[in-house]
């Protein structure tokens, strides 16, 4: 089994891809199904990629409890924006509270958008782009550092700064196509399902579900998961 | 000196704990090829700078925690390694841990951190980047680990740091201590544990926010991609994923005929429905964790409810924790098997060795060889879990006699009791095996007997397996994921990460090279032919029930696997590698001290 099956990461290097269609698929899981696929090692699967740009993903939504916390997004999401693997410029980002569960930290693309709101630059350093619900940074308008106003409205905590410039670190839905979700969904078979939900019309997530810190959400999830109807003392 | 194109950043962090100081050692591209990292790392920094039989407690005696070029990008790379001489068995040992603390410390720009001298109060390593601080530990020094790591987290003001830290069990010193890392995952079988708490280093705490360099990125991430898509359409996969390793326990025990029982009297278990997967999977498992980008999250997380225990968040049981901690002690209830294996995690003992000892106690109750008066009045009677659960806190505190009595390891109680205490003694190389028994399991005899750290279930099943594995846990990668990958799928994944030209023959080589520079390293600490075995009971007693009934790991078995062993790795009949063999592996140096230990 192994001398026929070795052969599948030979093949990737044998297969010649053009620089450009690589970058498109780069930092996904999802590259490896469409590498496969062309080996003919498994049956292909719908160009998803192709099919999600032409409608494009405008909101994100996080099942907080199907989150293992392999931060599987984390390592999409900064390979994509950034071209390597560094969970700290990821957007999205994964909190393991008390070592028990895991927090999907992601921007919920607010309908109010209370960071836009709150940029004090004029222009505004942050714009949302109308098709794709993505919020982009304008770095040249970003007072970066010295201003905090972006990070202390987001309602979710989600908004962290960029280690080596200080400027803040802002989703922008990757132009339609999220790479988390892709990711999120790679983690195949995944006994609860995937995490990560992107839609066009949005969930209609209640706000006390959006109005948490990472911290809150944390312990509402021990609470729910491993408490239901008790109150959740943990004995020593 | 070259520095490395990628793969790694050629630098590990020195720590002094005397001195309170860090320093920064260099690491050039040559050395990195030849010894990868983690345990081959380990193992080639140790040989250096450890003399013949040093005492592993001593000042100048090292820890290396290391990991591999793989750590820390695109592939799913989990795991780091402790590398240190062995205080319970004085031998070179490693032990690999999950989770995202190797990572972390990959990504603070570190290939690596060798620890060192010994820290007059409390001490814990925080290490953000480039920035090393030592910092108090004197308010969490006695905490269980799951408290210090939710202090030291908080006292880094950054939810994202990562924690290995050591627990009662390692402050007391009791040999087979572990350093449990993010809560509880545990880097448990070279008693690291105690060496930290020997050098007062409570927590080494991480946060990085580099990235790995990339030779070529375009390649390296495609390849990644590939072969992490291919380890998850194996079949063992799906089973580990939805199961955990403890979908093994029903199967070891059902199919395999290799649970083991009542310190390795049997391995025919029925009550393992009480206490298996499926139990686990009907009434606690609420949740699956996962390491660094893996998609396997074989961790599973659950409650008790109802009970003494109510309420008691633990994680598993795992095929090691439950075989040692359940069926090893005749457990059928599974609140207190969880219990006992929680209160491991929290005390920062090895939970393998913890089971090892306790059913060796339990057994010379069993055959009136104690009794209840030399435990002070108390009984070890085989599923008393009451008991077992109340031994394990005295272990880890080693209070009163039953206490310290049993943090000695079932080598030291043995010799202690004397008379025929040894034929019950299930020991390899002074270390309690695993859950395998070796009978019903005869590979895994291989890896408990030859392997480096002795009764170690991770080593390889054979002598190509364990140089295979020593490639494994020198690049630190998870055994469920890079266990699926051929040596051409990791060579096609690291030329294009470190730029090099590595070929399927070097990666071979490069194996053995670790694995015959650890037994340089056993050999000069005195290891030979006579303690690659297994102990007497797998030898000559037959096994009385289940599906491997009436099988034997006959001695002449025994010789057969290591003269094959010896002769794959080039070492002469005794286990010595010979002058040819280091020759041939550069291993020029350990030429004078083989010669050494020869004469």
């Amino acid at each position: 089994m192994r001398e026929r099956d070795d052969n599948i990461s030979h093949n990737v290097l044998e297969e010649k891809t053009s620089r450009r269609s690589f970058l498109k698929r780069v930092g996904t899981a999802a590259a490896g199904v469409a590498v496969v696929a062309a080996t003919g090692a498994v049956p292909k699967p719908a160009k998803a990629a192709q099919k999600s740009a032409a409608k494009p993903v405008r909101y994100l939504f996080a099942e907080r409890q199907n989150c293992t916390g392999c931060r599987a997004c984390e390592y999409a999401c900064s390979l994509h924006h950034e071209g390597v693997v560094r969970p700290s410029m990821s957007r999205i980002h994964v909190l393991k509270y008390k070592g028990v569960v895991d927090v999907p930290v992601i921007c919920w693309h607010c309908d109010d958008s209370p960071c836009i709101n709150a940029c004090p630059t004029t222009p505004k350093a942050l714009v949302k782009d109308p098709k794709t619900n993505g919020i982009k940074l304008d770095a040249k308008l970003c007072l970066g550092a010295k201003c905090n106003k972006c990070m202390e409205a987001c309602p979710t905590q989600f908004i962290r700064r960029n280690p080596d410039n200080g400027m803040p670190l802002m989703c922008d839905m990757c132009d339609g196509d999220p790479e988390c979700i892709k990711a999120c969904n790679e983690q195949a078979g995944n006994p609860v399902g995937p995490c990560l939900i992107g839609g066009k019309n949005g969930f209609g997530v209640n706000m006390a579900y959006r109005n948490v810190t990472p911290e809150d959400a944390g312990v509402d999830l021990i609470q729910n998961m491993f408490y239901p109807n008790e109150d959740g003392e943990r004995k020593e | 000196m070259a520095t490395p194109k990628g793969g790694y950043f050629g630098k590990i962090l020195k720590i002094d704990l005397t001195q309170l100081k860090s320093s920064v050692l260099n690491i050039d591209a040559d050395t990195c090829k030849r010894y990868i990292g983690g345990c081959g790392m380990g193992a080639h920094l140790l040989f250096d700078s450890l003399k013949t039989k040093q005492d592993p407690t001593g000042e100048d005696s090292p820890v290396f925690v290391g990991v591999g070029p793989l750590s820390g990008t695109a592939c799913a790379s989990t795991r780091c390694s402790f590398v240190n001489k062995s205080p319970y068995t004085g031998f070179l040992s490693h032990a690999e841990v999950g989770g995202f603390f190797g990572n972390e410390i990959k990504w603070a720009g570190w290939d690596g951190i060798l620890i060192t001298g010994k820290s007059k109060k409390p001490v814990y390593l925080l290490i953000q980047d480039d920035k090393v601080s030592f910092k108090d530990a004197q308010s969490i020094w006695g905490k269980d680990t799951h408290i210090t790591e939710e202090m030291v987290i908080e006292e880094s003001r950054d939810p994202y740091t990562k924690v290995a830290c050591i627990g009662p069990g390692g402050e007391n010193e009791v040999l087979y201590a572990s350093v449990s890392v993010e809560r509880f995952r545990a880097a448990a079988r070279t008693g690291t544990g105690a060496l930290m708490g020997n050098k007062k280093l409570k927590a080494i705490a991480v946060r990085g926010t580099k990235a790995v360099p990339v030779a070529d990125p375009e390649t390296f991430h495609k390849v990644a991609a590939a072969n992490k898509r291919f380890a998850v359409e194996r079949e063992g996969f799906q089973g580990i994923k939805r199961w955990g390793t403890a979908g093994l326990l029903e199967l070891k025990h059902h199919v395999t005929g290799s649970l083991i029982t009542k310190n390795f009297q049997t391995t025919w278990y029925p009550d393992i429905e009480e206490i298996g997967a499926e139990e686990a999977n009907r009434r606690f498992w609420k949740k699956h964790s996962s390491c660094y980008n893996c998609p396997n999250h074989c961790m599973k997380l659950g409650v008790i409810r109802g009970g003494d225990y109510d309420g008691l968040i633990a994680e598993g049981p795992e095929y090691e924790t439950g075989g040692l901690l359940g069926s090893n002690l005749g457990i059928a209830d599974f609140d207190l098997m969880m219990a006992a294996i929680e209160l491991c995690d929290a005390m920062g003992l090895d939970a393998i060795s913890v089971g090892g000892s306790i059913g060796f106690a339990m057994e010379l109750f069993q055959r009136d060889i104690l009794t209840a008066k030399d435990f002070g009045g108390m009984t070890l009677e085989w599923g008393d879990g009451e008991a077992v659960v109340e031994v394990i806190r005295k272990i880890a505190f080693k209070e009163g006699k039953v206490g310290e009595f049993l943090a000695k390891g079932v080598k030291k109680m043995a010799e202690e009791i004397g008379g025929d205490a040894m034929d019950y003694a299930c020991i390899v190389k002074g270390k309690e095996m695993a859950a395998h028994d070796p009978r019903g399991d005869k590979p895994r005899g291989v890896s408990y007997a030859m392997g480096t750290c002795g009764g170690d279930h991770h080593e390889g099943n054979n002598p190509k397996g364990q140089a295979g594995r020593c490639m494994h846990n020198s690049l630190v990668i998870c055994t469920f994921v890079g266990g699926y990958w051929s040596p051409k799928m990791f060579t096609d994944l690291l030329n294009p990460l470190c730029g090099w030209k590595m070929t399927e023959a070097d990666w071979w080589t490069t194996g053995q090279r670790i694995r015959t520079l650890e037994r340089c390293f056993n050999v000069r600490e005195g290891i030979s032919r006579k303690d690659d075995t297994l102990p007497k009971r797998m030898l000559t007693e037959k096994l009385p029930e289940g599906p491997k009934k009436g099988i034997l790991f006959s001695p002449e078995e025994m010789k057969k696997v290591q003269d094959d062993y010896y002769a794959y790795f080039g070492w002469d009949a005794n286990g010595i590698p010979t002058e040819a063999t280091l020759k041939a592996l550069g291993l020029e140096f350990a030429i004078d001290a083989m010669k050494k230990a020869c004469a």
